[in-house]
């Protein structure tokens, strides 16, 4: 073990002898080895050394060559180089004559990029590399950035003019087309490159930019309001071009009052075409009304059916909206950028329910403006009629059924979009308004006109002496037949309300007697208030007519003298008025309140105060072929109560028949009254059945055709 | 009476003429005519207010020349009144209307002694003195109604349908007419006196129009006009007693329309609160505001028409509290046409209004409305 150790001790030194004999060959080898190497890198600086030198050599001749082909970025790169060396040796005569080169020709450049920044034919991008190359060369930044903004305004107000006259130029689409890519194309650049450069002395949005901006929209806004005639289509894509730039913009320049400033272009576009859009629809009714109004006054006596004027004018207007309201839809359209933008969801449902808010408005406003005091005259009933009509029902319907519309259509193209409540209390209101105005300027208006041929048909007659009446004077006709149509034309749009009261149905007029014509027997009667506020069913609008008439009459029977057989021919008037007057409106009692007021009004004007015998009625009215002289042998009658004399024509009885007894006797009218009066005679001395005549039936002072049926009251 | 409640006074006949005793200042008396068509059936009723007990006590007098369609009490004597009548003459079977001037045998209505007393219930209608009648020029033409001047004691206006002519009481002569010009004879319907001007211009009603002339002048051109003051006939007229350009008007459209003369395209005021034709408007002589119109609706109404009647110069502010434009009370107690409304001579509260079927109403102006106006 121990000689082992000897052995191994013995090994080991014998190794380090031999590493030491290494190391010493190897220092002696690198020893001779230096020298090379010291050479060789001394070879390699100075190759370095001259490639510089022949750089620095041959820069003007770059520099001029790479200005010559244009490649200022190389010139410049090229420059910068050589320059810090240029500047050391400098003060050396052999490179004094490069740097004196060198910098002339850095001047020219200079001089060359200072000449494009304001020539008009460069475009931003090269002034942006000219302004960046001007800051490589250490022009002075201040001078560099005021040069920079000029030039860049001047260019962008250059494009502000040439986008100016393009407004009547071009339709939208290619004028938002030349925006973006003159304008907008450009101040994206200089703003990028302005921030880029000059970013840490200013990191707003340069004023004149915002400026420029300000200009471009009023630009925009006056380029939306010229050309009405663009179709939404076109409009939409125009302006959805705009505000894709704009968006895009916002990037770049990170300016919080243009992204505003660009949302509320489209706010304002789409008010903008809402309120065409509700102009259009007021101007072609307004057309559509005139075209009405000229029929209607041009209609001579055939009458027209007012109910379809109506109907194809309350179909015309919501059909009008509704096309606009769809019209606005296509700013919601899932491929434009502010397509599902909510802001634009809320807007159109706003922009649609101005327009139907609008035209609902605009309808009773028109409405009222045609009934107002100056237009009233001209204006055929009919039309008031309609318009009162139409107003109601779009109150009643229309304005519902174009809001549920709206919200169906909001629901297609903005499904997520939850519309708010709309107040339509006030155009209720309007309509209401509107309605209540016409129809009682309608019924004024015939009211009038029937008054108005009383009134001087009574002034201008001298009743004093009038001859003994022979018929109803031909005023009363007029005025029958213009009350009849103008119920006639209420009765196409208005429906009939239920009649008041006929148990006093044409009974003969009979003035009260003077004494009864006193306070006591009016307490009991209510007032009757001529221009009242007219209800909205066909007897109402009738009676209130009828009322304005038969007032005038009263009044002005009033102002005259009467004789005896002018009050006589009032009486035979007034008996014919009653006759024909009874069908319309609802309420007879007023009727004949008002013709007895007039009967009565002239007997007390009346110098010889004497009724016509009632049986002389019937030479007075002779069409009607009334019989009176029934009630003469009815005064013999004593155990009877007073009586009325009831006058009929065949077909009222068979109407009053078949009011007073529900059952129907037989299907042929004149056996069926026959029947019916046995009835009532088998009620005896109760029976309201005075007197009987039948058709054909004989008697001396009747006709054979007539039929009478004699009723106690 | 005070607290709203109306005194009624009752006529056998039919009433559409009406006045105040203008000459009166102490007194609240009115003269009513009536109007009927059997001979000698006339009557003029003097009605006197009794201002502390609230009683009424009333006169009846004989009107044997006819019918009385307008009356109107003398400003310069209060027992003098002008009627402007009709009769009819059953053997010519024609009508006749003239303006005949009375005189009362006194114009003292409340009874002294008991004698009195007894001679008024008796009932019997006295006889008044007829002092003048003057007939028209044709004797067919129809007067509308005849006016005193307002100073001059000799002259009086008289309005027919086709003519104006202002007349000497004296000669009875015409002084000066005028007739309606242009091809559509537009008949005359009424007329007053402008207390203006110097007392000078009348103002005619003639159909919707309203034309003023110069009584210094035999022209037939107006002095001034407003044209088309109601959309129908203008019935009645009255001028502002302070204001020297303002005079209302009423007509057939119900309306109550105040006009500034000078601009006279548009009304300054206008009110439609009738519900037919309005006959009749009276300014209140001492507080302008208040006017009083009768419709045949059988309303007499209270109106207020401050606005117009407003000094912007000196208390404008203190004054703009006082009434709001409008109806202030209605006066329903009528079961008739009111015809007639007229305010007291004495009394610048108390008003009365007359119906068609002979009923006088006496009223005041509500107390809380009186405080308004004078405090």
């Amino acid at each position: 073990m121990r000689s082992d150790f000897q052995i191994m001790q013995e090994e080991m030194n014998k190794l380090s002898e031999n590493m030491g004999k290494i190391t010493r060959f190897s220092a002696e080898i690198s020893e001779s080895l230096k020298e090379s190497g010291t050479n060789v890198s001394r070879l390699c600086s100075t190759r370095q050394l001259l490639d510089k030198l022949q750089f620095l050599f041959l820069l003007p001749t770059q520099l001029s060559n790479a200005i010559k082909d244009g490649r200022y970025t190389d010139a410049v790169r090229d420059y910068a180089r050589a320059q810090r060396v240029l500047q050391r040796y400098g003060n050396q005569p052999s490179f004094q004559s490069i740097q004196t080169e060198c910098e002339e020709i850095i001047s020219d450049l200079k001089k060359t990029l200072r000449d494009r920044l304001f020539s008009s034919v460069t475009t931003a991008s090269e002034l942006a590399e000219s302004v960046g190359l001007l800051q490589q060369l250490q022009e002075s930044d201040s001078s560099l950035e005021e040069m920079f903004l000029t030039c860049a305004e001047s260019r962008l107000e250059q494009h502000l003019q040439t986008l100016t006259s393009l407004i009547d130029k071009c339709d939208i689409l290619e004028w938002v087309e030349k925006c973006n890519s003159m304008l907008l194309n450009d101040l994206g650049i200089i703003v990028s490159c302005y921030h880029e450069m000059f970013a840490n002395q200013n990191n707003e949005l340069p004023e004149f930019a915002e400026s420029i901006m300000s200009q471009l929209f009023h630009l925009f806004e006056s380029v939306l309001k010229t050309p009405d005639n663009v179709g939404t289509e076109i409009y939409i894509r125009g302006l959805d071009k705009f505000f894709r730039k704009l968006q895009a913009m916002t990037d770049i320049i990170s300016s919080e009052s243009m992204s505003n400033r660009s949302v509320e272009i489209v706010v304002q576009c789409i008010f903008h075409k809402a309120l065409i859009q509700s102009k259009s629809v007021q101007l072609q009714f307004k057309e559509n009304l005139t075209r009405i109004r000229q029929s209607l006054a041009s209609k001579g006596t055939e009458s027209i059916d007012l109910k379809e004027i109506l109907n194809s004018l309350q179909v015309y207007l919501i059909e009008k909206v509704q096309a606009s309201l769809l019209d606005l839809m296509a700013f919601l359209q899932n491929s434009l950028s502010f397509g599902l933008k909510s802001w634009c969801a809320k807007t159109v449902s706003d922009a649609c329910w101005k327009i139907i808010s609008e035209t609902m408005i605009n309808l009773s406003e028109l409405v009222k403006k045609l009934v107002g005091p100056q237009t009233s005259n001209n204006i055929p009933f009919e039309l008031l009629l309609i318009l009162a009509k139409l107003c109601l029902e779009m109150q009643d319907s229309g304005v519902t059924t174009l809001h549920s519309h709206l919200l169906k259509l909001l629901d297609e193209s903005a499904p997520g979009f939850k519309a708010d409540n709309k107040d339509t209390n006030e155009i209720m209101v309007h309509l209401a308004t509107a309605a209540q105005a016409a129809l009682d300027t309608e019924v004024v208006y015939i009211g009038q006109t029937a008054a108005q041929m009383l009134r001087v048909s009574v002034l201008a007659r001298d009743w004093l002496r009038a001859p003994e009446p022979r018929g109803p004077r031909a005023v009363c006709r007029r005025v029958v037949e213009t009350l009849t149509s103008a119920d006639a034309a209420a009765a196409q749009l208005f429906p009939s309300g239920v009649k008041q009261s006929s148990d006093s149905s044409r009974r003969t007029l009979w003035p009260r007697i003077p004494s009864s014509f006193s306070p006591i027997s009016r307490i009991f009667s209510e007032r009757i208030e001529v221009f009242s506020p007219a209800g909205a069913d066909r007897a109402a609008l009738s009676t209130g007519a009828l009322k304005v008439a038969l007032k005038a009459l009263v009044e002005c029977v009033r102002l005259r003298t009467f004789g005896r057989h002018g009050l006589q021919q009032l009486q035979v008037d007034v008996h014919f008025l009653q006759q024909r007057l009874s069908c319309i409106g609802n309420d007879e009692r007023l009727l004949n309140a008002l013709l007895e007021d007039a009967l009565a009004s002239a007997q007390l004007r009346c110098v010889d105060p004497q009724l016509m015998e009632p049986s002389k009625l019937k030479e007075g009215v002779t069409f009607d072929r009334v019989l009176y002289s029934i009630q003469n042998s009815e005064s013999d009658n004593n155990t009877r109560p007073r009586s009325y004399c009831w006058i009929v024509r065949i077909h009222n009885i068979v109407q009053d028949f078949n009011n007073n007894c529900a059952t129907k006797f037989h299907h042929n009218d004149a056996i069926n009254n026959k029947l019916w009066v046995q009835e009532m005679n088998k009620l005896d001395t109760d029976s309201p059945v005075l007197y009987y005549k039948e058709q054909k039936a004989r008697s001396d002072k009747l006709d054979a055709d007539d039929l009478v049926v004699h009723f106690a009251h | 009476m005070d607290e709203g409640n109306s005194i009624i006074y009752g006529l056998e006949h039919q009433t559409r003429a009406l006045s105040p005793q203008y000459g009166e200042n102490d007194a609240i008396r009115f003269l009513i005519g009536t109007q009927s068509l059997k001979p000698n059936a006339n009557q003029v009723h003097v009605v006197e207010l009794e201002e502390d007990t609230g009683a009424l006590h009333t006169k009846v007098f004989k009107h044997d020349v006819g019918e009385i369609w307008y009356l109107r009490c003398s400003p310069h004597d209060a027992a003098t009144l002008m009627t402007t009548h009709n009769s009819y003459d059953p053997a010519t079977s024609q009508c006749t209307m003239g303006v005949s001037i009375l005189k009362l045998p006194t114009v003292e209505v409340i009874p002294k002694d008991l004698e009195d007393l007894s001679a008024i219930q008796g009932r019997n209608a006295e006889d008044m003195t007829l002092l003048k009648t003057l007939s028209p020029e044709k004797p067919e033409e129809v007067l509308r109604c005849a006016e005193w001047h307002p100073t001059d004691e000799s002259r009086i206006s008289i309005v027919c349908e086709n003519i104006v002519s202002i007349r000497d009481i004296e000669t009875g002569a015409s002084v000066v007419s005028a007739s309606p010009e242009g091809r559509a004879h537009l008949k005359y319907t009424n007329g007053k006196w402008n207390p203006h001007q110097g007392q000078c211009q009348f103002a005619a009603l003639q159909d919707t129009h309203v034309k003023c002339y110069d009584t210094r002048s035999d022209s037939t051109k107006p002095v001034w006009s407003v044209d088309s003051a109601h959309s129908q006939l203008a019935r009645d007229l009255d001028f502002n007693p302070n204001r020297q350009f303002q005079l209302a008007t009423v007509g057939d459209d119900a309306a109550l329309n105040i006009w500034d003369f000078r601009k006279g395209k548009e009304p300054i005021f206008t009110r439609t609160d009738h519900s037919h034709w309005v006959w009749t408007v009276r300014y209140n002589t001492y507080h302008e505001q208040l006017l009083l119109t009768g419709s045949s609706d059988a309303r007499a109404l209270l109106t207020a028409a401050a606005s117009v009647c407003r000094d912007l110069s000196d208390d404008g502010e203190k004054r703009s509290d006082t009434l709001e434009d409008g109806v202030l009370q209605s006066y329903e107690q009528h079961e008739d046409s009111v015809y007639c409304a007229e305010w007291s001579a004495a009394d610048p509260w108390t008003f009365a209004s007359l119906s068609y079927d002979g009923r006088l109403v006496l009223s005041r102006v509500p107390r809380h409305f009186k405080y308004k106006i004078l405090l």
